[in-house]
């Protein structure tokens, strides 16, 4: 197929008018989850994805979601599902929360509801996807960084198991989750949102699949993915052929080597045929740690690099994905992981930077395409906070998000401030400082953005977010894997890099004190953990920023009459008011002295 | 006589009613310069039709009720005052960070928003309360007056103050209003806890913000409406449109103006609920506002207005959010001025972008090229060339076939009215898609409800979009051109207060919440006898705020019991709470206790005798017999019958294929479909069998 001819889909009509019950489907199963979910991760991270995949296990349509959860994984759960089930039912569910076997990690747990026709054939499956606040591993974190294999990380592993038959729940599961899983009525709460949207999916597929017909669906689908391949090729068809590798290093963990861990993405497109294909193959082994990736997380997070940096409005689905091929090879930390190979934290440390390189690739091979790299994850900020309410004596254990940034600069636009990390993409909701501090002993003293941090470009990547939060009548822990203090995310085309993460604590007399960059920091009262994000990188050089933007910043008090001059080469006053002239003669001047061109 | 004026985009609608209670319908475009001229037109333009003048006419009145959108469209172009945010030490990117989330994640190409504050016009001050209502940190009173002494210097025109958990312990906010009163008289604050006393420091503070800075404008505005209705003749009481879909007294809006930035669409569903009950006795009804650039659907459900507590101004996480709940109202870009186009992939679309009223569809002739819904449905055959807007403006149906012919027949391969036809039927999904998404999130079946159209473009495709959703009636009223005025016209004087005050099933407080209730009824009380002294009848509604432990987003049930005596009446809360949790979201969690965050309790006094029209007037001539050849969707080509609507009579039953036209609006009657005319002068349509949803173009 010529990506340009413009070659007509068989109907565009029924095209549309199919996927978008389809969608509406998907939004329903996605607001239900929001809606009802317990935990934090779910109710405020909405840290959950819902899908529809065919009966030949293609991921047909999803519901807005991280793009971490769902791009690659649906796929292969449902591949598992039909090879350890042969015989499905309608009421069955399956619960799958295997690195191994389709899934992210293991805090994603997965409900699978095949969907049957009256004459008992398999049509369709439908996914809901939702990170839990605990899956019982050997500490209360669902990200075990420092988990050496699957038994030190500690979590149940369900590689597909039946958790409904004839719609009623397989009692001998939810017990053993309930003995396992820290707060077990919070994850109830929150299997039953993740069942109640998977339920939901099934009821309005069937009552599509009666109306308009199976076969109409079957059309659908396949029309549906190559309209999504041709959208695909003429996304690709507009960056140039080429090919260029980018390396995003993770910091070192402790007891590893302290150069860190080094991630390559070799990014080959061929415009032409429309084709990109992703080389994952030149990374460490597998470590003795949780930070290796799933296949389904390592998929994903190539495929994520190449959606953000093309056109936006192509569709994600099977369709679009054959014009991507992923290489990956078995044991390898951004690969194939092989059993008891710990994945605890696989949707965010190492993913995020093979995602951030393959994106950083597709700023080398044409100004336009591509981004710069978004921060890392996790700072306290966005750790599992633990304890007992002393006002109530009960345990709690959740995720918090009291504010971080991290986001990276585009070529069209400056960042997103509050992405999180490149695999969330800022679809976090942030915690109310009030709402946290009713549900938990906690004292939110201050948070916000730290002026004059951002990474400075023709688009300027994300300033630090910072949070200072500490326990009130009692102790709490803290568990957070802060990536990026020494790797912060890399500018791109000339853009500055963006800031490195930071975390310390306030002692009560005011001193601050290091803690671990991975770890575990338990507070007591009166002192206060003090998380700062990374920043996100810039694209393109600070000199051919508009001044008009740069004095908007000023006048926002983001950034110094001072750094606006020495950075940018624009001289404004505090309000904002830009002298012209004394910008057209400091940008000359540091034009000839070929200053600034990257913009730090 | 009363008259209920609404400003929309286009057209200023007012509704009229008579002493029998008949309303009638006119239209004068509105005056973007000076809305309240546009105001004053309408009224001539009745006087002119009524033959008397409008001091006469005005002199008669009793009740002047204004629906308007100055204050939404002075935040959308940037015309609202100089306002400064007081808030916390370490706080100050409040309105920056918002509540984070996005829309389309891979979307790199919108900038993050900017606060709807700016930075540097935000102020920290030292002091800190917690949730247990403690001070840890007394207010720092020396620098909160050296910040006022500074905004004096800054020309700042309004403040807004948001302090953390001001609603546990209002003290330090109170002492901020009154070191600015000292230093800055006569310049308007506002009070976090006063205006919004809800959790959520983001939400209170941009309601805050919102609030104060539409204060010094609203107030010149509504003072000028008053003046100018006043010298026009009027000497009755002026009330304004809410966007909680009530009337306020004018002087009540002008002391916090965030109460009707939503107002826009939120009497829509006032009167659609109205005729629903009226002309089917259904108190379940989606009501469908098709003007030219949006559509706006809402559901009333077991007769009550729909409300969202998320209302958004713009889009969601790329907007500002008010705070506060308003009428759920799901807006899309669809309607009469809709864009058809192609993508690469050789995709339709209609929508969402439009073009508007200027330039207008192509077959306006007034600059448009795009080929439009407007421009499908004149080469369909719905609208008369001659005859669209009564007439006051001509179509060029070559314009509307050429646009169509260049930028969607020749991609797809079409002949003209095929294409004409998949543009409609586009459109009918979007909007069909619109309305299953609010009515599947409310658990509500839509083929249980009267669908009710509205909006001048409503009748193009409305019988379609009945057969989609499987819904028995679809309903056009006598003034669906103009539904939004006939709603003011029929809502009640209303107020809503909220006190947040936790407490949980397992360990009820009955104290403390009867004492919460206590406070909020004789707070209604208060208006009732107030504002609403001399109205009809009042009641006052008293709901929780629940949810279960751990979940954050609550819901809204409705109080069993007027107080709580003992266990019973707190299980009877719980049972509630269960049901309505499994209305909306198909779970219940049987054995879980819940957790109130707020109480919200809302007075309504009913200002009409009856909440419906008296009904039509009668027919102005004999039924006039003429064919147009029309394309129907999904049957083609046929001779459909031409009425006017002025010269149906009540009971007269048609069937399609027709088409009913008024000065206003043109209803396609598909061949299947029947009408019939009610007493009060609506339409009513049975849409007759549904197609197969592939549809054929």
């Amino acid at each position: 197929m010529s990506p340009r001819t413009g070659a007509p889909v068989a109907d565009g009509v029924r095209l549309a008018l199919l996927n978008s019950r389809l969608e509406g489907i998907v939004r329903k199963m996605a607001n239900t989850l929001l809606r009802t979910g317990r935990s934090g991760v779910l109710n405020t991270a909405r840290d959950f994805s819902c899908c529809i995949v065919t009966a030949d296990c293609e991921l047909l349509s999803a519901a807005e979601s991280l793009p971490i959860h769902v791009l690659s994984g649906p796929d292969m759960m449902a591949r598992s599902m039909k090879e350890f089930h042969p015989r499905l039912a309608r009421g069955d569910a399956f619960l799958n929360n295997s690195p191994y076997h389709g899934c992210s990690h293991p805090a994603d747990h997965t409900l699978l509801v095949p969907v049957i026709d009256e004459d008992g054939n398999h049509r369709f499956t439908v996914e809901a996807k939702a990170h839990q606040a605990d899956i019982g591993n050997s500490i209360p974190t669902t990200y075990h960084g420092r988990a050496r294999d699957v038994y030190e990380e500690g979590a149940l592993i369900f590689p597909g198991v039946r958790i409904q038959r004839d719609y009623e729940d397989v009692e001998d599961v939810v017990r053993m989750c309930r003995m396992r899983i820290r707060v077990p009525d919070q994850w109830w709460g929150d299997y039953l949102a993740m069942l109640g949207a998977a339920r939901i999916g099934e009821r309005e597929l069937l009552a599509l699949g009666e109306e308009v017909g199976w076969d109409v669906l079957d059309a659908h689908a396949r029309d549906w993915f190559d309209y999504s391949e041709h959208r695909m090729a003429e996304a690709l068809s507009a960056v140039p052929s080429g090919t260029a590798e980018r390396a995003s290093t993770h910091d070192a963990l402790p007891g590893f080597p302290p150069e860190g861990i080094e991630i390559r993405a070799r990014v080959d497109v061929d415009g032409k045929a429309g084709r990109a294909r992703i080389d994952l193959t030149d990374n460490p082994d597998a470590l003795a740690c949780g930070l290796n990736l799933s296949e389904a997380c390592a998929r994903t997070a190539a495929m994520l690099g190449v959606f953000n940096s093309i056109d936006h409005t192509v569709p994600k689905n099977a369709g679009s994905m054959r014009r991507i091929a992923v290489e990956l090879r078995q044991n390898c930390v951004a690969g194939i992981p092989v059993h008891p190979t710990s994945c605890s934290a696989a949707t965010t440390n190492i993913a995020d930077r093979v995602a951030n390189a393959v994106q950083a690739a597709f700023a080398v091979l044409a100004d336009g395409a591509g981004m710069a790299e978004c921060g890392a994850s996790s700072p306290p900020a966005s750790g599992v906070i633990s304890g007992t309410d002393p006002r109530t004596g009960r345990p709690f254990v959740n995720q918090v998000f009291l504010g971080r940034s991290c986001g990276a600069a585009g070529p069209a636009a400056d960042a997103w401030q509050t992405v999180g990390h490149v695999g969330n993409a800022g679809m976090c909701f942030i915690d109310s400082v009030e709402l946290d501090e009713l549900r938990f002993p906690l004292h939110i003293r201050a948070r916000g953005f730290l002026p004059d941090t951002e990474a400075a470009g023709r688009t300027c990547g994300a300033r630090i977010g910072y949070a200072i939060f500490g326990p009130r009548g009692g102790e709490l822990d803290v568990i957070y894997n802060s990536d990026g203090n020494l790797h912060g995310p890399q500018g791109v085309r000339g853009g500055a890099d963006g800031a490195c993460s930071r975390q310390y604590v306030l002692n009560r007399d005011g001193r601050e004190v290091e803690v671990p960059q991975f770890g575990r920091v338990t507070l007591r009262e009166g002192e206060f953990m003090c998380s700062f994000s990374c920043g996100g990188g810039a694209y393109g050089p600070a000199f051919e920023r508009p001044a008009e933007a740069v004095a908007k910043d000023v006048g926002q008090g983001f950034v110094s009459v001072e750094r606006a001059r020495s950075v940018y080469g624009v001289v404004t006053d505090e309000a904002g008011t830009i002298d012209a002239e004394a910008t057209r003669l400091e940008r000359a001047r540091r034009e000839s002295e070929g200053d600034g061109r990257d913009g730090s | 006589m009363r008259f209920a004026v609404d400003t929309g985009g286009t057209f200023t609608d007012l509704i009229v009613e008579d002493d029998g209670g008949v309303f009638s319908m006119f239209k004068a475009p509105t005056t973007p310069d000076d809305p309240i001229r546009g105001v004053l037109d309408s009224l001539d333009v009745a006087a002119g039709a009524l033959g008397q003048s409008r001091r006469s006419l005005l002199g008669a009145g009793s009740l002047f009720i204004h629906g308007t959108t100055h204050a939404i469209n002075a935040i959308v172009t940037g015309a609202t005052a100089r306002t400064v945010l007081i808030t916390n030490e370490g706080h100050r990117d409040i309105l920056v960070l918002r509540e984070g989330g996005r829309m389309e994640p891979f979307n790199h190409t919108v900038p993050y928003p900017d606060p709807y504050i700016p930075r540097s016009l935000t102020f920290e001050v030292a002091g800190r309360i917690l949730a247990d209502a403690s001070e840890i940190e007394p207010l720092d009173e020396a620098a909160m007056d050296v910040i006022a002494q500074r905004l004096a210097v800054l020309n700042v025109e309004a403040v807004a103050v948001c302090l953390l958990w001001s609603i546990v312990n209002p003290a330090h906010e109170l002492k901020v209003a009154e070191i600015l009163k000292a230093r800055l008289p006569g310049v308007p604050v506002t009070l976090s806890h006063r205006l919004n006393p809800s959790l959520r420091e983001y939400r209170r503070a941009s309601s805050a913000a919102i609030d104060a800075s539409l204060k010094p404008m609203m107030q010149a505005y509504i003072g000028t409406l008053e003046a100018r209705l006043r010298d026009a003749g009027f000497a009755g009481r002026l009330l304004i449109v809410t966007s909680q879909g009530g009337v306020m007294d004018a002087s009540d809006v002008a002391d916090a103006p965030i109460h009707i930035v939503n107002s826009g669409p939120s009497m829509a569903p006032v009167a659609g609920r109205a005729y629903a009950a009226l002309d089917e006795a259904s108190d379940t009804a989606i009501i469908a506002d098709t003007g030219g650039t949006t559509f706006d659907v809402s559901l009333v459900s077991g007769g009550s207005i729909p409300r969202t507590r998320e209302t958004w101004i713009g889009q969601p996480f790329r907007g500002h959010m008010t705070g506060f709940p308003s009428v759920d109202v799901k807006s899309i870009g669809a309607g009469g001025g809709s864009i058809a186009w192609v993508d690469g992939g050789g995709l339709l679309h209609v929508g969402p972008q439009s073009a508007g009223a200027d330039p207008g569809p192509a077959c306006y002739a007034q600059g448009g090229t795009c080929p439009t819904v407007s421009d499908a449905a004149l080469v369909l055959g719905y609208l008369d060339p001659r005859f669209f807007l009564g007439g006051r403006i001509g179509l060029d149906a070559d314009a509307a076939r050429e646009a169509i012919s260049r930028d969607v027949c020749e991609p797809l391969g079409l002949a003209a009215e095929d294409a004409a036809a998949a543009i409609l039927n586009i459109a009918t999904e979007n909007m069909v898609q619109a309305i299953a998404d609010i009515t599947v999130n409310q658990g509500i079946d839509p083929a249980s409800a009267i669908l009710i159209g509205g909006g001048g473009a409503a009748g193009l495709n409305s019988v379609q979009i009945a057969r989609r959703l499987g819904c028995r009636r679809l309903l056009i009223p006598d003034v669906g051109a103009g539904l939004s005025a006939a709603g003011a016209m029929m809502s009640d004087l209303m107020s809503q207060l909220r006190r947040a005050h936790f407490a949980a099933s397992a360990a009820f407080d009955f104290d403390g919440v009867n004492a919460v209730l206590d406070a909020l009824e004789a707070a209604c009380r208060a208006f009732a006898d107030g504002p609403g002294a001399g109205s009809l009848d009042q009641s006052v509604e008293l709901m929780a705020e629940a949810r279960y432990p751990d979940q954050v987003w609550e819901i809204e049930v409705l109080l069993p019991v007027r107080r709580f005596a003992g266990p019973a009446d707190v299980a009877a809360l719980v049972e509630a709470f269960h049901q309505a949790h499994e209305d909306i979201f198909a779970i219940r969690d049987a054995h879980s206790g819940i957790e109130i965050m707020a109480w919200v309790a809302t007075v309504r006094c009913r200002l009409r005798e009856t909440v419906e029209p008296a009904g039509a007037r009668a027919p102005s001539a004999p039924a006039d017999d003429a064919y147009r050849s029309i394309h129907f969707l999904g049957h083609g080509r046929a001779e459909a019958r031409v009425l006017r609507l002025e010269h149906m009579k009540i009971g007269e039953a048609v069937n399609g294929p027709a088409v009913i036209e008024s000065p206003f609006t043109a209803i396609v009657v598909d061949p299947g479909a029947t009408v019939v005319r009610r007493p009060s002068g609506s339409l009513s349509l049975a849409p007759g069998a549904a197609l197969r949803a592939e549809g054929s173009a």
